[in-house]
């Protein structure tokens, strides 16, 4: 009896012992893959790309495990992968904003090069240019993913109540129209010189360089007529009760704040703003049309249209079945049915082709025909100069708006940390 | 033997903090001194440039202007900070009704994060809905935008500063406990009055932790970036900039070696401005020193 009962228990000990081993053997082969994102907590993607997440880890449970590390905070999210890069650290997937400065990342062996996988026909997915606008000396280290338009919001509210039937599409309709907002009240435009990059009068300068300087706007030097007429209709923005007292000092709160409270008429942001301006002004969304600013230039209808964020991910040369598993969850990431799902849910716009049909949003509506609608698009300005030079910008812009710089000074100033 | 013992056990006592100490300033501050002469972007290789960084910053009228700017905060928090501080300490110290409560409620913003203060003032700031325009207003003074201009920025910053002295009250009042209370008493037959018996007996017994709170709050001043960068970010036309600003711009920018040329000045500075307020305050007594 003895005997017998030994025998089973060293069976059970040898049989629990192999599954346990083989268990483990199975975990160690899983990959599995750290993604600091952004796209969390109350982000518009956060939902969609969670549910995402978990179901590619379960569809390819025991082999990877893609496990997002949440960082919600914009800014500490850009420090924390430049630190990363810097300190020869490269997370296995994250995100970034293209620029001037972030293509020094470029420069890193430490990021994957997704040129040889785009050739194989994956580049096919996208629309079309964009890659094109993440290629650098022949290597596309990130990967265009979200992409936006920022056009001008009008408030048609706040127009009709000050006797103007439809949103200005000239200068002279502008101060037209400005004068009658004012007269019955109202902010005409929402602008700010504070935060990183004085955002909202960035994109404003930004559609005025675009109507003064054409598509080609940025090929010319810095400096050059555009951007001094440019600054001056800028600066005809500051003056005159064309904006709120805050606005010099101001940051994204206070110009998202005053045409979320219907305050001011006119305002600048892009797609990811929809969601914020339904839920919490929901009288504004119903009011708000958007499309290209007033052309101050010879140019009409231009549109702001920038790479938002990319994928990138960690080379990891002497893994490479590592590096094969980043590049199947961002191809999953990217597959037109996924982002069709997070468009929808986010109102984000994507350099992936996807169908569209789906997005119901009202105001995303107008944003996409917005797009089509454009007689041209560049970027704005801080996707073309270095970080310094839009720091410069909203310190620059604040002295021009106190009357201590002429739109001329206020170019120079940029254009001397341009050269720089 | 024993004294070779007592050597083997000091060191084995200090090298755990000395390795600390190399690992997590030494060999750091080395690294930012030899990098500030480097053009480096932190990612591609270094390129020695000598002191060009040094001479860029020096040539930069913003940077002359945040040097100002910080040596105004240094100031403000050893000339204005630490006499509020102290004037409240004493009054404390003299245990008026409530005096607890009162301690607490002054060392309470201490407790609460920099970044709240900092965007509570934000708002009482504001020129449309904040609370100090709408004050003014009462008074019928009319609004201004006190972070918005150049001429008002920067003393409105310090001020939301400054008038946080809790921290500074609570090490005053602390070392006013220790004076004997014979000397007020022996004062007081003498016929000293309350302000006499704190000029003649408070502020000399306190000396030392005067002048160590104005060297710290001064050192705060010197290496100030919080409430700058969340309140101004340094504008307008940089009329609010400091140094430590400056070099959080340099490394957003990836010029890590005009950051560390920035960093190196400002430890530089930092350092020339506590040992010259150190010099001018304690100089005169040399017993002092044991309390610093």
């Amino acid at each position: 009896m003895r005997k017998i009962t030994f025998l089973v228990l060293s069976l059970t000990l040898i049989v629990a012992g192999t599954v346990f081993a083989n268990g483990q053997q199975e975990k160690d082969k899983e990959i599995v893959l750290k993604w600091p994102s952004i796209w969390v907590g109350e982000d518009s993607k956060a939902g969609v790309v969670a549910q995402l997440v978990e179901q590619f880890n379960a569809d390819n449970a025991g082999m990877i495990k893609v496990e997002v590390e949440a960082q919600p905070d914009y800014d500490g999210y850009e420090q924390k992968i430049r630190t990363s890069i810097a300190a020869g650290i490269v997370p296995d997937i994250f995100t970034m904003k293209l620029n001037p400065t972030t293509k020094a990342y470029y420069d890193s062996p430490l990021l994957m090069d997704f040129s040889k996988e785009l050739s194989t026909g994956w580049g096919k997915d996208f629309n079309e240019g964009t890659v094109a606008q993440a290629t650098v000396n022949g290597m596309v280290k990130s990967l265009p993913y979200e992409v936006a338009i920022t056009p001008v919001w009008y408030n048609m509210d706040l127009f009709k109540k000050a006797g103007v039937s439809k949103y200005p599409r000239t200068y002279a309709e502008f101060l037209d129209a400005a004068a009658k907002l004012k007269a019955a009240g109202f902010i005409p435009t929402s602008q700010m010189t504070g935060g990183s990059n004085a955002w909202t009068s960035m994109l404003w300068y930004s559609h005025f360089l675009a109507s003064f300087g054409g598509p080609d706007v940025y090929a010319n030097p810095f400096g050059t007529d555009a951007y001094v007429k440019a600054a001056e209709v800028l600066l005809a923005m500051y003056s005159d009760g064309n904006t709120s007292m805050d606005a010099i000092g101001g940051d994204a709160g206070v110009s998202g704040g005053h045409y979320l409270a219907g305050e001011s008429a006119m305002f600048i942001n892009g797609p990811w703003y929809i969601g914020r301006v339904k839920t919490e002004a929901p009288a504004v969304y119903s009011a708000t049309e958007v499309g290209p600013a007033p052309a101050a230039g010879s140019q009409k209808g231009a549109m702001i249209g920038f790479l938002q964020t990319n994928f990138a991910a960690a080379a990891n040369a002497d893994d490479p079945e590592k590096a094969a598993a980043a590049v199947k969850f961002i191809k999953w990431m990217t597959k037109a049915e996924n982002v069709a799902k997070i468009s929808a849910a986010s109102g984000a716009m994507f350099a992936v082709k996807y169908d569209s049909s789906s997005i119901s949003d009202e105001l995303m509506g107008k944003f996409i025909n917005a797009s089509n609608d454009a007689s041209f698009t560049i970027p704005h300005l801080e996707g073309v100069v270095t970080s310094d030079v839009i720091t410069e910008f909203g310190q620059a812009l604040g002295k021009m708006a106190l009357g201590e710089a002429t739109p001329k000074e206020f170019v120079e100033m940029l254009k001397k940390v341009q050269d720089q | 033997m024993k004294k070779n013992k007592n050597i083997r056990m000091i060191l084995l006592f200090l090298v755990p903090v000395a390795f600390l100490y190399i690992s997590f300033f030494i060999y750091p501050l080395a690294f930012v001194l030899g990098t500030s002469l480097t053009e480096w972007n932190g990612i591609t290789e270094m390129k020695f440039a000598g002191i060009d960084n040094y001479k860029k910053l020096l040539t930069d009228e913003t940077f002359l202007l945040s040097i100002k700017n910080n040596i105004i905060w240094a100031l403000s928090g050893g000339f204005i900070q630490i006499p509020l501080a102290t004037m409240v300490a004493l009054i404390l110290a003299r245990k008026p009704k409530g005096w607890k409560t009162l301690r607490t409620i002054y060392f309470l913003p201490n407790i609460i994060s920099a970044v709240a203060i900092a965007m509570m003032w934000k708002a009482i700031y504001n020129p449309m809905y904040g609370f100090l325009n709408a004050f003014l207003n009462l008074f019928g003074i009319e609004g201004h935008n006190w972070l918005g201009e150049t001429a008002t920025a920067l003393p409105s910053v310090i001020a939301q500063t400054v008038l946080y002295i809790g921290y500074f009250m609570v090490i005053i009042f602390a070392a006013t406990t220790t004076i004997p209370k014979s000397f007020y008493e022996a004062a007081e037959i003498d016929g000293c009055t309350t302000l006499q018996q704190e000029w003649f007996i408070t502020i000399p017994m306190i000396r030392g932790i005067l002048v160590t709170t104005i060297t710290l709050a001064m050192a705060y001043g010197m290496r100030h970036f919080e409430a700058t960068f969340l309140m101004t970010s340094g504008g307008p036309a940089h009329s609010t900039s400091v140094m430590g600003l400056i070099l959080y711009n340099k490394m957003d920018a990836f010029r890590l070696g005009e950051a560390n040329a920035t960093g190196t000045i400002l430890i530089l500075l930092g350092t020339v401005v506590i040992v010259v307020i150190r010099k001018l305050l304690s100089g005169r007594d040399a017993g002092s020193d044991s309390v610093q």
